[in-house]
């Protein structure tokens, strides 16, 4: 570790080095500044970079340090969020045309908590515009496209897609992203790195520009398990300003990672029916790979089966996007959609044309699709399942990019709102795998743990790109 | 497009709609259509949706 970059730490061992002393934040700022001048013109992880605005924080938090008055393990570590983030001063855009100009004057609940315990804001990361998309047409967007940092011809995965580069590229210690269909996890697996989607309503959204609201989930993108427990345990917790915020204790996330897995009951998702057609041969092997590592460490698995095809999930949460978007975005929609671009458009329209019995009947469902996989969480203490059935798809090879957003097994979290992590199984052809853990309602401390005891074992964390 | 596709987007606002919208907007009715077939019913009137309403806790509403 003493030989790794500093754009490489991870954000416990850069916690570590700061709170003894021995790695200064102003140093620390200007390290990763470094590194995205130096390869953000290839991954374009960033929209906007708030060089001065960072220099000035880490002098801030160097001197309290100095002064003895350390905030906590976030103090003086950099972090980046998803342009859908309000930052009061500085513009959010979410990589649509319709935003250019709009600079807020209020700043997300995540992002203030963040700030309040001492971690550094370096800027705002690349998106799909306004969270929208398959990956497949961003050609019509603002801004260039992020690319993925183990492979620069290759997808992110989206929407929060600079998040993801970010991450894996060291041009972030670690982000914030969104996930209204699997939006954090899908990036989180194509560039490897740790993304978690909490339950709904455990992280604020006040000051995020919604997507979906119901569907909407707002998390951290991570090198490891350890460092989203890290992060977690500062954005979590009850928010008057988000009318969804749960009135939930936050638990030291961080406290529950040593435990291990020995006497767990890890259910095990593997037969997805005709869904499982799609998942890639690679993908499951790992996926295997992964549920005997756990094995191995004293956790018994058991074969368990979602209630549901994920195409019933897929099929609701579609139609329940659709609604609630072109209800967020009808006026610029009516008065101004030359300025979207075709993905945007197009939901839009399909927002346009739904029936009010079609939306409702989807979140009669939902109803009963989240008690009935509430039924099979309740069997064990999380859940083991693919999430990204495919590596990430060449961006000169649009036809096959859309299954890369489509064929998953994400949206199902977000339709029933448990927690779910994607987290890196492995490499194939130098291209990041990843699998699922998902559990109960209110119990990341379980999924991070159970993502924890994975990583420590494996060897995965250890590689990283160089763009 | 269809004439009541079109009677329909004007009534609810889209009145300037170019021939490749147009066309677009029929693609997606039909794509919306078949989506939403998709989507069971319930068989008991009284299997309400997922909650998107819902009072604040008391602790809550009683704060000032």
């Amino acid at each position: 570790m003493s030989g790794t970059p500093l754009h490489h730490l991870t954000v416990a061992e850069a916690g570590r080095r700061i709170a003894a002393g021995a790695l200064s934040p102003v140093a620390l700022v200007d390290a990763f500044l470094a590194r995205i001048d130096a390869v953000d013109p290839r991954i374009h992880s960033y929209i906007t970079v708030t060089a001065d605005r960072a220099r000035a924080a880490a002098r801030t938090a160097e001197s309290e340090l100095a002064a003895g008055r350390r905030r906590g393990p976030l103090h003086g570590i950099p972090f980046a969020v998803k342009d859908n983030y309000h930052v009061a001063g500085v513009p959010t855009t979410a990589a649509s045309r319709l935003m250019l100009d709009h600079v807020p004057d209020v700043t997300a609940t995540a992002v203030a908590r963040l700030e309040q315990a001492g971690a550094i804001l370096l800027g705002k990361l690349n998106t799909w515009e306004l969270g929208t998309g398959s990956g497949m047409v961003t050609d019509d967007l603002p801004f260039p496209i992020a690319r993925n940092p183990w492979d620069t011809d290759r997808l992110t995965g989206g929407s929060s897609t600079g998040p993801g580069a970010g991450v894996a590229a060291g041009t972030a210690m670690f982000a914030l992203g969104s996930d209204t269909g699997g939006s954090i996890r899908l990036p989180a697996a194509a560039c490897g790195v740790a993304g978690l989607k909490p339950t709904y309503g455990r992280v604020s959204r006040a000051g995020c520009l919604p997507n979906c609201w119901s569907l909407d989930h707002n998390g951290p993108l991570t090198w490891t398990a350890e460092d989203a427990a890290l992060v977690l345990r500062v954005i979590a917790g009850e928010d008057p300003a988000d009318p969804a915020s749960a009135d939930a204790a936050v638990p030291d996330y961080g406290a529950h990672l040593p435990v291990g897995v020995a006497g767990l009951v890890l259910g095990v998702v593997r037969d997805f029916g005709a869904d499982g057609a799609a998942l890639d041969p690679r993908q499951a092997l790992a996926f295997e790979a992964m549920a005997a590592v756990l094995r191995d460490q004293g956790a018994t698995l058991r074969e368990v089966r979602l209630p549901a095809g994920l195409t019933a999930y897929r099929h609701a949460s579609r139609v329940i996007n659709w609604g609630e978007s072109f209800s967020i975005h009808e006026r610029d929609f009516l008065e101004r959609r030359h300025l979207m671009g075709e993905s945007l458009r197009e939901k839009m329209m399909c927002g346009f044309l739904l029936r009010a019995a079609d939306f409702i009947a989807a979140q009669r469902q939902r109803r009963h699709l989240a008690e009935a996989t509430d039924a099979v969480m309740q069997s064990c203490d999380a859940l083991l399942l693919p999430g990204a059935f495919h590596v990430a798809p060449r961006l000169d090879e649009p036809d096959t990019i859309p299954a890369y957003t489509l064929d998953n097994a994400c949206s199902v979290f977000n339709l029933t709102g448990h927690p779910a992590i994607s987290v890196c199984t492995g490499f194939v052809d130098e291209l990041p795998l990843s699998a699922q853990v998902a559990g109960r309602w209110f119990d990341e401390a379980m999924v991070l743990r159970v993502a924890h005891a994975y990583e420590r074992a494996t060897p995965w964390r250890d590689r990283r790109p160089e763009p | 497009m269809t004439g009541s596709l079109d009677a329909f987007a004007r009534r609810y606002g889209l009145a300037d709609l170019t021939p490749a919208e147009q066309a677009l907007l029929s693609r997606m009715a039909d794509r919306v259509l078949a989506q939403a077939a998709t989507i069971p019913r319930m068989a008991s009137k009284s299997d309400e949706p997922a909650p998107l309403f819902r009072l604040p806790s008391p602790s809550r509403a009683a704060r000032p």
